[in-house]
Parts: C-alpha cells; structure tokens; sequence
C-alpha cells in the first residue's frame, strides 16, 4: 500500500517537521511512503491513501492545506486552531474576501462582521488575540476522509464542531534519548522549562512561583531555555534563572537530562502536544503541566496539573514545592513517565497505528461495501424488506462488530482491558 | 435440596457442581469434511460438562474464509445467531472457542481460545497468509482485528489454551487472558517401550512441517510412521518416496498402539498455537522433537528434559532424532509428570468460576 505523505520536512524548524523525520523511516517499514514536496506545478503522485500533516503555521502548512483540497485525504489534525494558518492562507495572499467567507463558514454573520473588524483595523486580529475562539478548522475538516489526532481534545472539539468521520487517536511518539550526558548545571531542585518561550507559555507565572519557591530554597534553579519572544524579552527575570536561546538538539536533551522536574505550561491552548513534554517523558522527568488540552490528559502518576485560574501562580508554587521536597515521589513520577513513554509513545507502536489508520482508510470503504452487498443480497433472498425489522436488526449487528460503517473506530479505553 | 451440614467439607468447586447445573452453549465453527483438534476440544469439553451435571451442547456453524470479504460476512453469521434461550430456557453461559464463533452475542460469554484468524496475524504476509497488499486486502486484514477487539473485549471473561494464544492476542488486540490449558483426548494412553520408529500425529498440511521430519529422518535412515490426513498428503508421499509409513486417518485404539510403541514424537509446526500431540505423547511417556519456532509446545517441550527442541532445519532435526533408548524413556516420563498436572477437572472448575 502506497501513501503520499505531506509534511514539512528538515531542514524547516518546525515541530512537525521533526515529528515527520522521526516518524517516516518507522513507517516505510509498514507501508510504502512517497514524500511529496512542495511546489506550485507538481504532479500529485499515485497512491492508495493520502496522508496531510495540518498545523497552524501557513508558511509550514499552507501547500499541503492546498493539497488537500485538490485530493481529499487523511488529515494528521496536529492542532485544532488554525486561524493562523486561515488567515495565511487567504489575507496574506490578498485574499480578504476568502477570510471574511471563511470566518462566515464558521461564525455566521457575526463571523463576517468581525472579520471586517479586524481588515479595517478596528479590531486586533483574531489570530493573535482569541483565536482559540474563532478555531476555523471547518475547511480543513471538510476535506478530511479521516483524522489522525494525538489527543481526546482534539478529538472531541473535532466531533464538537460536526466532524463525523473517523478518528484515530495516535499519541505522539517519543523521541529515542541520544544518550547524553546530563550538562553540568547544579540546583536543588534544577527546574527546568524549555521551547519556544512565547505568551502561552505562562512564563510570568512561572517566574513568580520559582522566585517564591527560591525564597525559602535558595539552592533552586530555573533553566530557560528556548527564544523568548519580545515582550517577554522584558521581564526582570529573578535570581536562580539560567537562560539560554534556541539550543541544538544534543544541548537540549542534556539540559533536559540534568533537571529534577520540568515544567511545560499552556495557555491557551491550540489542541497541541508539546515536544519537550514528550521528550521529559523519554528521560522519566517528572513534569509540571497546565490543566488544558492534551496536557490535562497526562496521567496523575506522571505530571502534576495546575489550574489556570487565579491562583494558578500559588498553585503552580505548591507543585514546585512538592516536587523539590519529596525525592521519592520524583522517582516514582520519572519511573511512571518512563513506562508511559514505552507504553504509549514507542515510535514502533505509534508506526504500527498509523499503519492500521492508514490502511483502514485506503481499503475500508470496499471492504464495507463488499460486506454489505453480500448481507443484503442474503437478506433480499429470504425477503427480509428495506423498512422490515429484521433489516434494522442486521443493521444494528453489522454496527456492533464494526462493520456497518466505513470507518469503525473504537471509543478511546475500550475494550482494552 | 438442601446440602446437608457435612458438605460443608465439600470444595467449593463440588458445591457448584452439586447445587447449579447449567445451560451451556459451547461454540465452534465448523470446517466441514474436516476434523481436528479443535473439534476434538469441543466434543470433550462438551462430555465432561454434562459428567459434571450440566446440560451442555455444542453449536457449531460452517465456516469458509474466502474469496475475498468472505471471511467477515461468515463471522458475521454468528453474530445474527440468538443464543440467549433454546426452547424457550435461557441458555446460562455461551463458551465460544476459535475465530469466528466468538463473534456471538451473549450476556455471559466466555471465550476459551484456540486461536484467532492467524491468516491475519502472525501468518500474514507469509506463504500461510491469505491478504494481498491490495488496499482492500489490508483493510480487510485490519477489519478483522477490529471484529476481534470487539468480540473478544466484549467477553465477561477470556482464557486462552496456552501462553502463545494470550501472547498473540496481547500483541493483536491488546487483550489480557489467562492462560488456562486442557488435557488432550481420551485414550487408553500407555508405554509398550520404544521401538524403532518416529511417530507424527496430525493433520498433513504445511503449516505442520513434516516434510522437515521426512527428509530429516532419511538421513538416518530412521523409520516413520505418519498418522493423519490433510491436503498435503500427496507431496508429502512423494518426498518419502516409499521410506514413511502413511497411515492415515487411524482409530483411537490404532493411535494409542502408536503412540504406546514408537521410540519418539515429531511435532514441530510453524508457531503453533499450543498443539495436544505433545500432552498425548508425555502420556504414552515419550519425548517430543520440536523446533525453536514451534510455538505452543515450547512450553512443555524442554530440550534434553522432556524432548529435544532444535533448530528448524533439517541438519539439526536429523541429528535430534537420533534419541537413546534410556533418554527416551526419562525424557517420557518427565513429560508424563507435567501432562499429568493438566487435568479436566481443574481447567473446569476455573472455567465456570
């Protein structure tokens, strides 16, 4: 079975990029992958199913969104806000009048007059300010014969928004540790947050627990490490704070190596899973995590969650508090992290479930049509009518083993034991 | 009526027994004109519920697993079936056994495993299989998984006939079972001493490797005797040559004179699922020759304790045929002492648990 796979790629600096080239040479193991390129005259390869990564970035994502819907396909739906993207895709090509139809699709008429808002500059652009509240992922749903998502959130705001075709859920895997040795960075407890350090990432926040934390642990440290963006550029950042800019790939693991903890906070949340969350589970480092999205469904044994409301800062205190306190409790959490990291993360499993997805994509519908031709011709034979009872019945039977719909995906945790 | 206070000694099992007979349905598909192991299973299982007191009765529906989508629209067959009541009495407990029959509906469903559909499994992709790289041969491969994460999870409890069985359905589906074995067929099992022949008991197809046996053993210029039927009979016949004995399909009484004379077992198909040659061949106390990628009788099979267990090549089989009289016979026995421990008895009492 052949795939025409659209995703960025190396060398571009984006997550999903990385996601692909850790994921591709897994998966050539199971299905036959082509590696379809960006470029405004290539021909669409032949292939049984076609396979789009989406994310919100247009610069990343804006040809495969194009591709998709020239040739509907499976959809890896990596976040599910893509106003950002939307909007590259219409405003930044001076295309206002597929904004303002896109935002209508969505919103309706108030969709529309907002949309004018923010093209006549009197109000800030959505995709900056609320975009978790004008998502716009309908275009991009429409087109989709499937969806690939690594979280129960994005499954379910999927669903929310009308979305009836099949998902899968595959969690993201997990990169392999290079095996580095942890950097020689000392602090009792050595904290850790790493990533693109933007607003979302509760950086303020989070410098007004660690400086609390520091008040009574002066031995504690913060490692911040990741391109912080400008306002928060600004920040007076408090004593025990080791900052660095983008680091490469080896750097990071053997910061990431050295720390007790670490803490990947989010809001809002685009649906989106976070690389060094995943990366902390690999190493077994406890995380401190934000309540919200794919970061609320890390298990207990794992990850402390912080609310975000209005004691999210005290909170968020207690967390670093208790981490920094009870060592066992760490090694406990880091163990737990390891195994869900094998359990669920493995780069083998998660190939081996995209390669079910796809497959049940490519052939499901004949399969379904085959079953069902076969059924109702028995039936027709012993008279069993369109509107009898007992054509209900077959019905509600074939749906019971998953073979009445094209797609049949079973509901997350069953029936697993 | 009502135990008296002395049964109170009773083992719980007993007081089951005594006190609550049940319906049960014990459910098998059926290949028909062919006869098995697993009919085998069904038969005795059926007998054994009954000597307990219970009202017991096998359903078996035919099953054929191609052309094509086939193979679902005959699982689905036992979908449809209503097993809830039979002549108007509720039919306590449903124990369905191999692929598809565990597609059936039933409030108290048990499934004790024999296999999965293994084409779609661990045989796909591998001469034994049966799904092309077609898109909708794939698909289908995958719908069958799904059909057995639905019917196998939705059991109120899953056994499976040896580690091998529940290894494979952890791996599929996900699923845990437990691991619960069963004694072989009935015979009048016993040891006449270790003659000069090696018996193979089964059915003659190329998932059995007896071909490895003929060549192996025509190294040697050992003799064999080959008790079975089975569509591979004639190629087989042809690579021996007139140097193996083909018996046939024998009678009990035959099979246990086999069994009771010969010097040793081969029994090495390709990852079987758990396979009742060995148990029946510890009973007559002999060794069994298996293979490292035998599967199931790994588990009873013990290199140089109960058998010989080597490479799957004809070299290595060749030269583990060659066994001792007084080996064969200490090898035998051990095995006779782990097949022992399985009995009817207790794989009953943990089944209706």
């Amino acid at each position: 079975m052949k795939v025409a796979y659209h995703s960025p790629l190396p060398p571009s600096r984006s997550g999903i990029a990385d996601y692909s080239a850790l994921l591709v040479p897994e998966l050539a193991k199971r299905v036959e992958v082509e590696l379809v390129r960006p470029g405004r005259f290539r021909r669409a390869p032949r292939a049984d199913v076609f396979l789009y990564h989406v994310g919100n970035d247009p610069q990343a994502h804006g040809w495969i969104v194009d591709r998709l819907e020239r040739r509907p396909g499976v959809v890896v739906l990596h976040e599910f806000v893509l106003h950002h993207l939307v909007a590259g895709r219409t405003l930044a090509r001076g295309d206002a009048r597929g904004y303002l139809d896109a935002m209508e699709r969505e919103h309706g008429l108030a969709g529309r007059l907002l949309a004018h808002g923010v093209l006549d500059n009197r109000i800030p652009p959505l995709w900056e300010t609320r975009p978790e509240q004008f998502p716009l992922a309908g275009d991009v749903l429409r087109r989709a014969q499937g969806l690939i998502v690594h979280s129960a959130f994005v499954a379910e705001r999927a669903r929310a928004s009308g979305y009836a075709g099949p998902i899968w859920r595959i969690p993201h895997p997990a990169w392999p540790f290079p095996g580095a040795a942890p950097a020689p960075v000392r602090g009792q407890p050595l904290l850790g947050c790493f990533g693109h350090l933007n607003e979302s990432k509760r950086i303020p926040q989070l410098l007004a627990a660690f400086s609390r934390l520091r008040a009574r642990r002066p031995g504690a440290r913060l490692l911040l490490v990741g391109a912080l963006s400008e306002r928060l550029a600004r920040l007076d950042v408090p004593d025990g704070v080791v900052r660095e800019d983008y680091v490469e790939e080896r750097r990071l693991w053997s910061l990431m190596a050295a720390c007790d903890a670490i803490v990947s906070l989010r809001t809002p949340t685009m649906g989106e899973t976070s690389g060094s969350a995943i990366r902390a589970l690999s190493l077994g480092k406890p995380l401190v995590v934000s309540d919200v999205g794919w970061f609320a469904e890390l298990p207990n044994e794992v990850a402390l969650r912080v609310p975000v409301d209005e004691h999210e800062a005290a909170r968020l205190e207690e967390a670093l508090e208790l981490l920094a306190a009870d060592a066992p409790r760490r090694e406990s959490m880091g163990a737990a992290a390891r195994a869900l990291a094998e359990r669920e993360h493995a780069l083998a499993t998660v190939a081996d479930r995209y390669a079910a997805a796809l497959e049940e994509a490519a052939g499901g519908a004949a399969v379904r049509d085959a079953v069902l031709a076969e059924v109702a011709q028995a039936a027709a034979e012993v008279g069993i009518g369109a509107g009898d009872e007992a054509a209900s019945e077959l019905a509600a039977r074939l749906g019971e083993v998953a073979l009445g719909a094209a797609f049949t995906v079973p509901e997350e945790g069953s029936p697993r034991r | 009526m009502q135990p008296s206070r002395g049964s109170a000694t009773l083992r719980d099992s007993e007081i089951r027994r005594q006190l609550a007979p049940v319906r049960i349905a014990v459910c098998r598909p059926q290949v028909p004109f062919v006869r098995g192991g697993a009919e085998i299973f069904v038969d005795e299982l059926v007998r054994r519920l009954r000597a307990r007191g219970h009202e017991a009765e096998a359903v078996a529906v035919p099953f054929k697993w191609y052309p094509g989508a086939r193979v679902l629209t005959q699982a689905f067959v036992w979908r449809l079936l209503d097993l809830s009541e039979a002549d108007g009495r509720p039919i306590d407990l449903v124990v369905a056994t191999k692929f598809p029959s565990y597609c059936v509906r039933h409030p108290n469903k048990v499934v004790w495993l024999l296999h999965q559909f293994r084409q779609a499994y661990e045989l796909d992709r591998t001469p034994l299989g049966q799904f092309s790289e077609s898109a909708e041969d794939r698909a289908m491969r995958r719908r069958v998984e799904r059909l057995d994460a639905v019917a196998l999870g939705e059991a109120r409890k899953l056994f499976a006939t040896s580690r091998n069985v529940a290894e494979r359905l952890r791996r599929s589906v996900g699923l845990e079972a437990e691991v619960l074995p069963h004694p072989p067929q009935e015979l009048p099992y016993r040891c006449d001493g270790y003659g000069d022949f090696l018996l193979s008991v089964g059915r003659l197809d190329r998932a059995k490797r007896i071909d490895l046996l003929i060549e192996a053993a025509a190294r040697r210029r050992l003799e064999v005797v080959v008790a079975g039927e089975g569509p591979d009979r004639e190629r087989l016949e042809r690579l021996a040559n007139g140097r193996v004995r083909f018996a046939g399909r024998v009678s009990e009484q035959e099979l246990a004179d086999l069994y009771a004379r010969c010097r040793a077992v081969f029994y090495a198909p390709v990852d079987e699922d758990f396979g009742m040659v060995p148990f029946e061949a510890f009973l007559a106390e002999k060794p069994v020759v298996t293979t490292t990628d035998a599967g199931g009788p790994l588990e009873v099979v013990r290199d140089r304790e109960t058998g010989r267990v080597v490479e799957p090549t004809v070299d290595a089989v060749a030269a583990a045929l060659a066994i001792d009289e007084e080996d064969a016979r200490a090898w035998g026995r051990a095995g006779r002492a782990i097949a022992e421990q399985v009995t009817w008895d207790r794989a009953l009492d943990r089944l209706l648990a």
